[in-house]
């Protein structure tokens, strides 16, 4: 079975319809032949049944609230798409299918790890102040004036540490300006979200 | 009352309901994919952004829970009818009780008056 072009006696109608078509295909070009057209032909008799189903709505009007509640391809397919993508990387060995295939998993979670890592270092600087207080060694050190470490090194003869017990409310300070900075970034990506 | 917490309890409740709910509506008969969206309208005044449903169908089918089968129509447009497998039906019978179990669970929390 293959796919069959719808034929609209409108032109505009026609010309929308090609349009949309062709965002599908390009949202699908890096699967399997097969894959895509099965998903191209999917969307398709959805398009046309929902037009069928408005029965004498002006044909353009009924595309137009077709396409409007089916959605952008680009989005509604993602998932689809990086699902398919997986299944051809692990069948190809290909490594640009691969690399693609994760890129497209990856996204949906990448400021996810984003925030760990953030939330992490968030935890490590009160981790500080409390191994400063177990061990006097912790600390900010330099060597020439250029930064060593954070934290703790084993032999301290050939360093500075230039903190001492400013350590503790610097540390504190740079979780505190951590946490905000955390917090502020979260609040962005909520109503970057929002708006998508 | 908070608004924006309940369209988004609503939204997860949904979200989370929404494969059920299809197994249901393709366990009384083979449907296509545009005819299951209006089946999960008229029956549960969900609105679902409509092309969400394919990579849903999609995922049921590698799960083994359901298939399908394009059907040629005179119109020269086929249709793809998702069927229900041995495997889902199973797995539905289990779904069916636990939703049922929940059912009397929620009823009995939540009768007292607030």
């Amino acid at each position: 079975m293959k796919f069959k072009e719808i034929v609209f006696t409108d032109a505009e109608a026609q010309r929308v319809y090609a349009s949309y078509i062709k965002r599908i295909r390009h949202v699908l070009k890096n699967l399997l032949p097969a894959d895509s057209e099965e998903i191209l032909m999917e969307f398709n008799s959805h398009i046309y049944e929902s037009i069928e189903s408005r029965g004498d709505a002006s044909e353009l009007k009924s595309l137009l609230d077709a396409t409007d509640k089916l959605g952008d391809p680009e989005l509604v397919l993602k998932p689809l798409v990086a699902d398919k993508m997986l299944d051809k990387a692990t069948r190809s060995f290909n490594p640009l299918d691969v690399l693609k295939a994760l890129m497209l998993n990856i996204t949906n979670g990448i400021s996810y790890i984003i925030f760990a890592i953030l939330y992490l270092f968030l935890g490590a600087f009160i981790f500080m102040i409390l191994a400063k207080l177990a061990n006097e060694e912790v600390g900010l050190y330099f060597k020439n004036d250029q930064f060593v470490a954070l934290g703790f090194v084993k032999n301290t003869s050939n360093y500075q540490e230039v903190l001492g017990y400013w350590f503790i409310p610097l540390m504190l300070l740079a979780a505190f300006l951590f946490y905000i900075a955390i917090t502020l970034l979260l609040r962005l990506k909520k109503s970057f979200l929002k708006r998508n | 009352m908070k608004e924006e917490f309940v369209t988004k309890w609503k939204s997860q409740v949904k979200k989370g309901t929404l494969s059920f709910i299809v197994l249901n509506a393709i366990s009384a008969k083979e449907l296509y994919g545009y005819e299951l969206i209006e089946i999960i309208k008229s029956a549960t005044a969900i609105e679902i952004a409509e092309g969400t449903l394919y990579p849903l169908m999609n995922r049921l089918t590698k799960e083994g829970l359901t298939t399908s089968k394009w059907v040629e129509q005179e119109s020269g447009i086929p249709r793809k009818y998702y069927i229900l497998t041995s495997e889902g039906k199973m797995t539905l019978r289990a779904m069916r009780k636990y939703w049922y179990e929940l059912e009397t669970s929620i009823k009995s929390i939540t009768k007292n008056e607030i």
